[in-house]
């Protein structure tokens, strides 16, 4: 793939370019708040490269909080419906996505659209998207992407991967579709001697990770196996269990998290329409896998807790396509009110381990 | 970027959050990470509340009915109807029953309305009200009517005592403070009779007899008097009236405290040397039914005032407001007695003070509270008027009935809309600036997210519209200028404007000229009184379960009840959590352990009978840990509970006495 340089003075110009027949996205500073957002840019301005990770992941772009997917009229007297799909369809551009970002989304991707079934709302959204990864030269305080494969630097499922040399931007080019567009940037051409100091700076960049995660790449991989062979202790996950507080917080954050629930709100102003609305679930709440009669697999708190870490760690990516289903962003340890998110747990699991 | 900042308003936490708006509607939410408070959380009710702001559930029409059934009307003609209706009657025959979820600025303007146009002191909070049980202990003990610490300083404190309250249910965010605390080292000492989780993440759980939390208190209390392990020098210069408390310690033996408390000496002992011996501590209670009585709160304050933990960093007695403008409507004065800022009602200088703002003279006898007027079959109350009714369930409904006129002003649709006879929409909070305080006395600005709906007036503007056709023009431009009233009528208020609090996460009150930037927690050094032990009882009636009655019966709150679930209802995931325990337990649960289930013969989901010396009632039975043996728990959302059984035990309502009540449970 071809790769090109671009003045920081200019870097501004890709989104301004995309802008033309995409929606742009990207990390935007709250001003009041300093809190970092990826979000829909109406000013492309405003999109910072250089913020720190987004607090929300890109996953609501793909995948709202809560998404209106189809309205219904139920006609009765004439015994006919009429199904109304609404499936966003404009082209978007993701610009200075995260690697991590980037691997979370690519796990919605296998489970939206890499099953039996394709997903048409995900696909909608999907479709005709451009993403500008964002090399991070450093990590922040909470990342552990080393562990899990999907960072410092994005490797796959970019059309443009930007990394801030110092003085310019190397942009790598990841698709047809990339390549095309930043020949017509009309940038300069950027060589192996780029992607040298590129890796320098990816190698510093590991460096400077927290000691758990430089030390011991290890850290989550042998938790992985020790979940997936199913050798963790009752009490461990009891012990975790207690300390949930039921808030569903650590899915609605997750970038790979992709549970949801479908509700049919009915209008009160017309008879027999509907909307049918699909919003974000999670694991963690009771009613989750309740089935229909009363019974349910994973009543007690702790079952549900160990099930977001089988799921997170084992089952459904690894068992399937040999990569953990967290990508090491740590968002779940910011926003848990019982101090389990992953990075704890894979503590805890590991502290059985050594003993 | 479309993210708005604002503040949660579900329970009285006050965490931070941010709106989404996609064309006029409110489409998610996100937690705010800088916010003092939340620090980047939310629980599973903030995490849904975007649903409930996109509700359809909403009254969107003014509505009107004679005999018939509602009519759709003008705003202007339901007004008119509300305020001829009104007029018809004597002050001292018309209600106003107020909704501690409404905004400062509308809870002030409300009883700005019943007191100023239409000369009633008959006004008061329609849910929660038992929180004053707490203010009026610290008030008459520090003269702030508000939490005395601060949810900042929690992860500072060495010793926490969690005393009767499911912290991590009813405010999780607070609970998830005191789980950091815990995990950073702290003694955290859950008190309660059944075990909740913040027992479970506790050090120690002192697991007390029903309706023992009192002696409990007094236990811990006697013990650090009689190891002296409290600070003489302190009590003599900063406190007065501890004789008065002290008489309580000899009035029962250490065997009689440990056998009613059904704790053991070490366990107290322990709990009492640690409390006694950290350099700060505090105590976290809720008062009303699911909480404690004003007695009990007293001993809990006097306790930590014997022990010297008030007035310093990491110290508080700290009341938890469980709706997000309790202490905001007790700050606006909702109750009979009551101006704002705890001001009272009675006082001469304070009266002249309203009167001259107002322009006009105040009913000078105290009002009487609404359901305590309900209950009364003599009372001479006749017309109401109810403002966004809280819970799902409506009490005293028989009594309602029988009144001539009801008007129900709201945003969301509630059961108690059913039984007026004007009914007026209102805006939600987020479309409109609104202040609202939380639990440690945060003031807090959630400004405008969208537009109201055609026709649709946000509270402030739908009151100054009575006001004036009423014939009282009160001449607010915005809403900012009612904050400007507030704040030149109430001290603690001195220094609070819209602008001042925009942009900000808000400031803890006192906000005056020494405290310009609030207040975080009440302080010793600055108080310039000597502190009171509050007038407690040495009476001890704890409530006991004999052969008829061996059950002692607790109410309160379940996982996914809050209030019955009226605003909850109206999201899809926690109305999902709603209905599947609905579905386990149809006409509620009554819990009880596995020992008693089987002495009674029945398993969990098994219908069973509640019966108690004023009434019974039919349940399931939920069969659990949780709860010791003879002991029963039930949430305060069961229909049958709330709507009959409990209102045959008026005594247990009004003093929010623990709720703890002696029951014989039977197999249906």
């Amino acid at each position: 793939m071809t790769m090109f340089l671009i003045k920081k003075s200019d870097v501004g110009k890709i989104a301004e370019e995309l802008a033309r027949d995409h929606q742009v996205y990207g990390p935007m500073i709250e001003k009041g708040s300093g809190q970092t957002f990826f979000d829909r840019a109406d000013d492309v301005s405003e999109i910072s490269l250089s913020a720190p990770i987004p607090s929300n992941p890109p996953k609501s772009v793909v995948f709202p909080q809560m998404e209106r997917v189809l309205a219904y009229e139920y006609d009765r007297p004439k015994n006919s419906v009429k199904i109304e799909p609404d499936y966003k369809v404009e082209p978007k551009a993701l610009v200075g996505l995260r690697p991590c970002d980037l691997a979370g989304m690519l796990c919605l991707d296998r489970f939206f659209m890499g099953q039996e079934f394709v997903d048409e709302v995900y696909l909608a959204h999907r479709k005709k998207m451009f993403i500008v990864t964002n090399t991070c030269v450093a990590p922040f305080k909470q990342c552990f992407c080393v562990c899990t494969d999907s960072g410092p630097a994005a490797s796959e499922g970019y059309d443009l991967n930007l990394t801030d040399l110092g003085d310019e931007f190397l942009v790598e080019t990841g698709s047809e579709k990339g390549a095309v567009f930043a020949a017509g940037l009309g940038l300069a051409a950027a060589d192996d001697s780029h992607l040298a100091r590129k890796k320098k700076i990816v190698d510093k960049s590991i460096s400077l990770f927290e000691d758990i995660a430089v030390d011991s790449k290890a850290w989550i991989s042998r938790v992985m196996n020790r979940v997936t062979t199913g050798f963790v202790k009752e009490e461990v996950w009891e012990y975790i269990g207690d300390q949930c507080f039921e808030c569903g917080a650590c899915s609605f954050v997750c970038p790979s998290c992709s549970c949801f629930n479908i509700a049919d709100v009915t209008n009160p102003e017309c008879e027999g329409c509907a909307d049918r609305l699909r919003s974000w679930d999670s694991c963690s709440y009771e009613g989750y896998s309740r089935m229909a009669g009363g019974h349910n697999p994973r009543k007690p708190v702790e079952d549900r807790r160990n099930k977001r870490f089988f799921c997170k760690l084992s089952y459904s990516q690894m068992k399937k396509y040999l990569r953990p289903g967290c990508v090491g962003c740590g968002r779940c340890a910011w926003v848990c009110p019982g101090d389990i998110g992953l990075p704890n747990v894979v503590t805890y699991v590991r502290r059985e381990i050594t003993r | 970027m479309n993210q708005k900042p604002g503040v949660c308003t579900f329970c009285g936490t006050g965490c931070g959050h941010f709106i989404g708006v996609e064309n006029n509607r409110i489409a998610r939410v996100y937690p705010s990470q800088n916010h003092p408070v939340s620090k980047g959380r939310l629980c599973v009710r903030g995490w849904n509340i975007h649903e409930l702001l996109d509700t359809p559930d909403r009254i969107k029409k003014p509505l009107i009915r004679s005999d018939g059934p509602f009519v759709e009307a003008s705003c202007d003609e339901a007004v008119g109807r509300l305020i001829d209706s009104l007029k018809k009657y004597p002050p001292e025959s018309i209600g106003f029953l107020a909704s501690p979820r409404s905004s400062n600025e509308e809870q002030y303007l409300l009883m700005k309305l019943a007191r100023s146009v239409f000369g009633t002191n008959n006004i008061c909070l329609d849910s929660e009200s038992g929180h004053r049980a707490s203010l009026n202990v610290l008030h008459a003990g520090t003269g702030m009517a508000g939490m005395l610490g601060s949810i900042e300083e929690i992860r500072g404190a060495e010793f926490i005592l969690v005393a009767g309250i499911d912290i991590t249910r009813q405010n999780p965010i607070i609970g998830s403070e005191i789980h950091m605390a815990a995990r950073a080292g702290a003694m955290v000492v859950t008190m309660d009779s059944r075990r909740t989780q913040i027992a479970r993440l506790s050090k120690k759980f002192l697991q007390v007899r029903p309706g023992a939390n009192k002696l409990a208190v007094l236990a811990l209390a006697k013990t650090i008097y009689e190891e002296n392990l409290h600070d003489p020098s302190f009590l003599e210069a900063h406190t007065e009236g501890f004789e008065g408390f002290r008489r309580a310690f000899g009035k029962l033996s250490e065997n009689e405290l440990y056998e009613k408390t059904g704790l053991k000496a070490d366990e107290i002992k322990t709990v009492a040397r640690h409390l006694a011996r950290a350099k700060s501590a505090m105590v976290f209670f809720s008062s009303g039914i699911s909480g404690l009585d004003e007695d009990t709160i007293g001993y809990i304050y006097n306790l930590f005032l014997l022990a010297g933990k008030i007035g310093k960093e990491g110290c508080g007695v700290n009341p938890i407001a469980g709706l997000n403008n309790l202490q905001g409507g007790y700050d606006m004065g909702l109750a009979p007695d009551l101006l704002t800022g705890f001001q009272p009602l009675a006082d001469a200088a304070t009266a002249k003070k309203f009167e001259k703002e107002w322009g006009t003279a105040l009913p000078s006898s105290p009002g009487k509270p609404i359901y305590r007027s309900l209950a009364d079959q003599a009372s001479e109350l006749k017309a109401l008027v109810v403002v966004d009714h809280d819970e799902g369930i409506v009490r005293y409904a028989d009594a309602i009935k029988k009144l001539d006129f009801v008007a129900y002003i709201g945003a969301f649709k509630n059961p108690f809309a059913e039984y007026a006879h004007v009914v007026l929409p209102i805006a939600t909070y987020v479309q409109e600036d609104a202040t609202f305080t939380n639990a440690e006395r945060r003031i807090q600005l959630s400004t405008k997210k969208i537009e109201p709906e055609d026709g649709l007036l946000p509270g402030w503007k739908l009151y100054s519209m009575i006001a004036a056709k009423a014939g009282r023009a009160w001449k607010y431009a915005k809403v900012s200028e009612v904050m400007d009233e507030i704040a030149r009528l109430t001290p603690a208020y001195a220094g609070v404007t819209h602008a001042k609090l925009a942009g900000g996460f808000g400031l803890q009150w006192p906000v005056d000229d020494k405290n310009p930037g609030g207040t975080r927690r009440f302080d010793l050094a600055k108080a310039g009184r000597k502190l009171a032990f509050y007038g407690v009882s040495d009476v001890f009636e704890a409530p006991s379960a004999d052969d008829r009655f061996p059950f002692l019966l607790m109410v309160g709150k379940a996982q996914h009840f809050w209030h019955q679930n009226n605003l909850m209802k109206k999201t899809h995931i926690p109305m999902r959590e709603y209905n599947a325990t609905l579905m386990d337990y149809p006409e509620g649960y009554v819990e009880i352990c596995p020992q008693s289930a089987k002495e009674i013969g029945v398993r969990d989901r098994w219908p069973v009978r509640v019966v108690s010396p004023h009434g019974e009632m039919r349940v399931s039975a939920r069969v659990s840990d949780d709860v010791s043996p003879n002991t029963a728990y039930a949430p305060y959302f069961v229909q049958e509970m709330i709507s009959r059984f409990l209102l045959g035990h008026t005594e247990v309502l009004r003093q929010g006495e623990d709720a703890t009540i002696p029951v014989r449970i039977e197999k249906v």
